[in-house]
């Protein structure tokens, strides 16, 4: 737009600059206005990818230098040190922290699909009394803070919750550095969104297949597993990474519910503060463990591009 | 083939009689609504343990006074003292940072904003949604286009929504950190942001820095959640509203103003709801890159408290929290009602 309205003060100002190779553009945008849209989008195009992938750029130029050259860095590495990628392992057993985080997210994902197949089958394909305020509720949970939740979790986990029943007072098990106190809350935190990417997909499933295997015989359950759940393979599939990259992703309880020690299943966000506490602040190694802690959701997000976008705007919109 | 054996085999199980059988028969016998409550329990279960037990615990826990000595946690009954003395700041002198900040007659009425953990998380809030919503509308736009390589400009996108919030921090920390990068330079020496006056040269140390670049790296992160619900409300459009546009004469600015904007508005709507509400519980950037004494969060308030150990004051504050979510929820769904969505 401000390049039609510059070029006809130009043009009229100077005929000169109307046979520059800008004067020229200027007077096809102006015939065309289509060039100009699409200059822009060029533009904006780049300006987003720069602005995206500038800060991972940044962390690879900060790992390759050596850490005595890190100080007033330009946009190139001073010198090429690989070998970080294998001191950083040596300083902080960053592969135990990633292997943990790897049992988290896929044992909640396991949980968190169990549950939420029987409740988005119940949802979406059940007709019953208290339905709608049952979701509802499920809804307003996932909208409290985390930290509402911290103070009684941490004494449930600890065990220091005590329940009585009748005259037998039993004291709850200390689970604290186990990954219990992880893997239930983060179940918790992210069961509502499965269930509402599932009830969607198992919604959409035609009455007839689900009536035609029970006429065959199969139990109730056996229908949901062998039937509905395959035929909803996609929506499954959206709601376990989904779930995995959240709590690969979480902060909160991965910061708080364990000591940081990786034999106490802390997982990647421990194992990345490490770093930050060492003596001699390796700039280098925070960069570098940064890179390797990205690169299994990188590479889950460009594996399932599709299966992300569909879930997030299915299960976020239909909420 | 195979689902006549499993049916098969089901109609044998049932005829066999034993535990499993007799479970199977009884799951069969119950009526629909049993049957969903049944399948509910387990989901209805864990979100009790993990969800409401704690909400309830830590509101009865809010009315009790903080025990700083001896082995019980909670001090005697307090009721609604504790929220009192949040409120009127009696129990600053006790807290790393104020609950609220300093109201004044003069304008523009609050002072010591950067030291109020409400009003941080507030700006914090107001700020990032506002500028992820423009840029996810922006970068929504460029998606929607047919071209090619969109499908790899898609993923450049959406990477940084994936990134673990740890690293986020971590990366944000190396690019701001004095004496590392371009970005941050010395007082002899200043860098482009330095002379603009965006921030100072120790910006990590300074709240109202800190705070500003807190928010540009929770844009740069969340943007793509933005642009890709926005971009399927775009989607969504009937394609044939733009050709009957075309014919009309309307430019691209007419056809983006008068169907594009009226038609995502609601998916809009809905993806600010979730923001905001994700944006108020913020803890995990800025512990990484600022920690917490230097940028005082609500949620940094609720930890910061607990590890004191205040525990009546800390479940105050996380009740408060949740109030406050409660409250903003409540205003966007009056909103939709209102808008007869």
């Amino acid at each position: 737009m401000s390049n039609e309205s510059s070029g006809i003060g130009l043009g009229s100002d100077d005929a000169e600059m109307k046979r520059g190779p800008l004067g020229r553009w200027v007077n096809k945008a102006i015939k065309n206005p289509d060039r100009a849209y699409r200059s822009m989008f060029y533009v904006a195009t780049v300006f987003f990818l720069v602005t995206t992938l500038f800060p991972f750029y940044w962390l690879l130029v900060i790992a390759l230098t050596p850490n005595r050259l890190i100080s007033n860095m330009g946009l190139l590495p001073k010198g090429f040190n690989p070998e970080v990628f294998i001191t950083m392992f040596e300083r902080v057993p960053f592969h135990l922290y990633m292997f943990n985080s790897f049992v988290l997210g896929i044992t909640t994902t396991v949980i968190v699909l169990l549950l939420a197949s029987l409740a988005g089958y119940v949802f979406g394909r059940l007709r019953f009394p208290g339905k709608s305020f049952l979701m509802l509720g499920i809804l307003a949970i996932s909208y409290f803070p985390p930290a509402a939740f911290l103070i009684p979790l941490f004494e449930l986990f600890t065990g220091n919750t005590a329940i009585s029943i009748g005259f037998i007072t039993v004291s709850s098990p200390d689970l604290f550095n186990t990954p219990a106190p992880m893997v239930f809350p983060f179940s918790a935190l992210f069961l509502p969104l499965s269930i509402f990417i599932l009830t969607t997909f198992y919604g959409q499933i035609p009455d007839g297949l689900e009536d035609a295997a029970r006429v065959e015989g199969t139990t109730r359950l056996g229908a949901l597993f062998r039937v509905i759940v395959p035929l909803s393979a996609p929506g499954v599939a959206t709601a376990g990474v989904l779930t995995f990259i959240a709590v690969y992703n979480e902060f909160f309880f991965s910061f708080l519910m364990n000591n940081g020690e990786a034999s106490s299943w802390a997982p990647i966000v421990a194992g990345i503060l490490k770093y930050q506490g060492q003596f001699d602040t390796p700039y280098n190694l925070m960069a570098a463990a940064s890179i390797v802690g990205v690169l299994p959701v990188a590479i889950l997000v460009i594996i399932a591009q599709e299966r992300i976008v569909s879930g997030l705007t299915a299960g976020a919109l239909k909420e | 083939m195979a689902t006549e054996q499993q049916s098969g085999e089901a109609l044998s199980e049932s005829r066999r009689s034993g535990p499993y059988a007799s479970a199977v028969n009884w799951m069969e016998a119950l009526s629909e609504t049993q049957f969903a409550y049944l399948l509910l329990t387990p989901a209805l279960i864990l979100l009790g343990v993990i969800a409401l037990y704690p909400l309830a615990t830590t509101f009865s826990m809010s009315l009790f006074a903080d025990q700083l000595t001896g082995s019980a946690r909670l001090g005697e009954f307090v009721g609604l003292q504790n929220y009192i003395d949040l409120i009127t700041g009696a129990r600053d002198f006790a807290l790393p940072s104020a609950f609220l900040p300093t109201f004044t007659t003069q304008f523009p009425f609050v002072t010591d904003i950067y030291s109020s953990a409400l009003m941080v998380t507030l700006i914090f809030t107001v700020f990032s949604v506002l500028f992820e919503t423009l840029i996810g509308f922006g970068q929504a736009l460029i998606l929607d286009q047919d071209f090619r390589g969109r499908r790899w400009v898609r993923v450049a996108i959406i990477i940084p929504w994936a990134v673990p919030i740890v690293i986020q921090g971590m990366i944000w920390y190396l690019m701001f950190q004095p004496n590392i990068g371009f970005l941050v330079g010395t007082t002899d020496n200043p860098a482009l942001l330095n002379q603009l006056g965006f921030i100072g040269t120790t910006p990590l140390r300074d709240t109202a820095d800190s705070l500003f670049l807190i928010i540009v790296a929770d844009v740069w992160k969340t943007s793509a959640f933005m642009a890709l619900l926005i971009l399927a409300g775009m989607q969504s459009i009937d394609r044939s509203l733009y050709d009957v546009a075309k014919v009309a004469g309307a430019s691209r600015w007419q056809q983006f103003k008068l169907i594009t904007f009226p038609l995502i508005l609601p998916t809009v709507l809905v993806a600010m709801l979730f923001r905001t509400i994700d944006a108020m519980r913020v803890y995990g950037i800025i512990e990484t890159m600022a920690g917490c004494q230097t940028v005082p969060s609500l949620s940094c308030l609720v930890v910061t408290t607990f590890n004191a150990p205040l525990y009546g004051t800390s479940a105050t504050v996380a009740f408060i929290t949740a109030g406050i979510i409660g409250i903003v929820v409540s205003v966007y769904i009056v909103n939709f009602a209102s808008e007869g969505i």
